[in-house]
């Protein structure tokens, strides 16, 4: 059997959509100390980017499959950039792994968690007034 | 001249030539720039000359200079080229290396028309090739200066790099020194712990506290990230909760003021989550709060094995005003309490297997010998699994054995 690394040392792709007013940012890959500050450097990148946009901001976790500490902050420092600018920040379709990390750290109490992601955007939806 | 002729020529030449050679050509011999620079002054005043011959109707005076010149530039490139000869560690080849030929052209011409035939006199034209000296002594010269400022910025990188390590290797000897050697000592209860640090500096840290009453404060802690920025606010984390350990009597309420204080003197947003717990060792009651770590274990006496769980709070550092829920946990006489880090359950194998909880609860479970038998029997089964793996986060427990007064 070939020795896949699994893709451990590989990078945290970050791929940015927009739907409507929102932001949704779309993560795959490992979440760990030699990932974290390349995915929060796309991260703010991506928020100063889409600047513009008024809406929420949505991370899509569905391929992200582990979160070391050092990458929870990197979630702690983006709901903090997005709270900032005025704008909403969630996370939605955690796997597992990940969802484990959330709920143990406390970090599922301070950062909106969605199952998925038409949960996420109906939540951040603008309500009527 | 067959090779084996040049070598014989070499061989007769010996000592003598060599020593010229070393003065000389050889890159750090001591005329070996007055040398170049004269090669130099005479390629260009040789290409000036051919450039003259080439013109036609000069005086016989002059054509009589250039025939001179002709024989001093030729004698010294031939001397030059013997002297390479000489000095060349592989003699073939510098022969037929690119530059051994240019130089060979560039004197063969006056030797070959010296015989005096008329249609050699064409190749005198070849000395033109003599501008292709020039362009290895630019080259030589590019290269070496090229060669020489890499060979600076290497030695300040090195240099900088172990000033960096040495620092660093200071840093993480008191950063491991600041952990608590051993156990409290109390009648029916024993303790160990054990921290085996990553190789880049993490910021795991447990503690031992000694408070009113007999009891003790067990902390087990980890700080998000690595390297200095990690082990300062380790320092600064464990400092807090020392502090604040003395002055509340409740886990909760003291991990809820540690946090205040952290996040008032966190520029960099850094956390870490502590387990925090109070056990007095003349009851075996445990108090615990958890700021977002992972739950200890519990092994009873009979070997069963439960997780200290309960709901937490938000790891520390993050954020103010957080909540630490506060539980309790009653141990019985032969009952072990294992506080561990991530690294332990996240040590990763050659083929990237994490050596997970599983594993850790079979070890627990295995082995019911004194608290310092535990912490090396975990210890020894993480590293067996990690292998040649390289470790990237520190490795921390700590195990609490209640016998009973």
């Amino acid at each position: 059997m070939p020795r896949a690394r699994r893709g451990r040392r590989a990078q945290v792709n970050v791929r940015l959509e927009t739907l409507g007013t929102s932001t949704l940012v779309v993560a795959a890959g490992r979440l760990d100390f030699a990932a974290a500050a390349d995915f929060q450097a796309q991260l703010e990148a991506l928020l100063a980017g889409a600047a513009a946009a008024p809406g929420a901001v949505i991370v899509d976790c569905a391929a992200l499959d582990y979160v070391s500490s050092a990458g929870l902050r990197v979630f702690l420092l983006g709901a903090r950039a997005a709270q900032r600018a005025g704008r909403s920040f969630a996370v939605c379709a955690l796997t597992p792994a990940v969802a484990d990390v959330f709920a143990l750290s406390g970090f599922g109490k301070v950062i909106a968690v969605h199952a998925d992601r038409a949960a996420a955007l109906a939540h951040a939806a603008p309500r009527p007034a | 001249m067959s090779v084996a002729a040049a070598r014989r020529a070499g061989g007769m030449a010996g000592a003598p030539l060599r020593a010229l050679a070393e003065l000389l050509v050889e890159r750090d011999g001591p005329y070996a720039r007055a040398f170049e620079n004269l090669i130099l002054a005479l390629i260009a005043v040789s290409i000036l000359s051919v450039g003259m011959e080439t013109v036609g109707g000069l005086p016989g005076w002059m054509v009589r200079a250039l025939r001179v010149e002709e024989i001093v530039v030729v004698a010294v490139f031939s001397l030059e080229y013997l002297l390479r000869f000489v000095a060349a560690d592989r003699k073939l080849a510098f022969v037929f290396s690119f530059y051994g030929l240019v130089d060979l052209v560039a004197i063969a011409p006056f030797y070959l028309s010296g015989l005096d035939l008329r249609y050699l006199r064409l190749l005198r034209l070849l000395r033109v090739l003599r501008v292709l000296k020039l362009q290895r002594r630019i080259l030589e010269a590019t290269v070496a200066e090229r060669t020489r400022e890499l060979a600076e910025r290497h030695a300040a990188l090195v240099r900088a790099q172990a000033q960096l390590n040495a620092e660093l290797d200071v840093a993480r000897a008191l950063q491991i020194a600041i952990l608590p050697a051993t156990f409290p000592a109390r009648p029916g209860c024993d303790g160990a712990a054990r921290m085996i640090p990553a190789t880049t500096m993490g910021g795991d840290f447990y503690d031992f506290i000694e408070l009113p009453g007999g009891r003790i404060g067990l902390v087990m802690a980890d700080v998000s990230g690595k390297g200095v920025p990690a082990a300062f606010f380790m320092a600064v984390s464990r400092t807090n909760l020392r502090e604040t350990a003395s002055h509340h009597a409740a886990p909760g309420a003291c991990l809820a003021r540690t946090n205040e204080l952290l996040c008032a003197q966190n520029p960099i947003d850094l956390f870490v989550t502590v387990f925090y717990c109070i056990f007095d060792p003349a009851s075996g009651a445990l108090q615990y709060a958890n700021g977002g770590h992972n739950p200890p274990l519990l092994r009873r006496a009979d070997g069963s094995v439960e997780a200290l769980s309960g709901a937490g709070g938000l790891v520390l550092g993050a954020m103010p005003d957080s909540a630490y829920p506060e539980h309790t946990a009653q141990l019985r006489p032969g009952d072990r309490l294992v506080l561990y880090t991530d690294g332990v359950v996240e040590a990763f194998n050659p083929i990237d297997e994490p050596y997970g909880l599983e594993r850790l609860i079979a070890e627990v479970r295995a082995c019911d010998g004194p608290a310092a038998a535990l912490v090396e029997r975990i210890c020894q089964s993480v590293t067996s699994f990690a292998g040649a793996a390289a470790q990237s986060d520190d490795i921390t427990l700590t195990v609490l054995a209640w016998y009973a007064q």
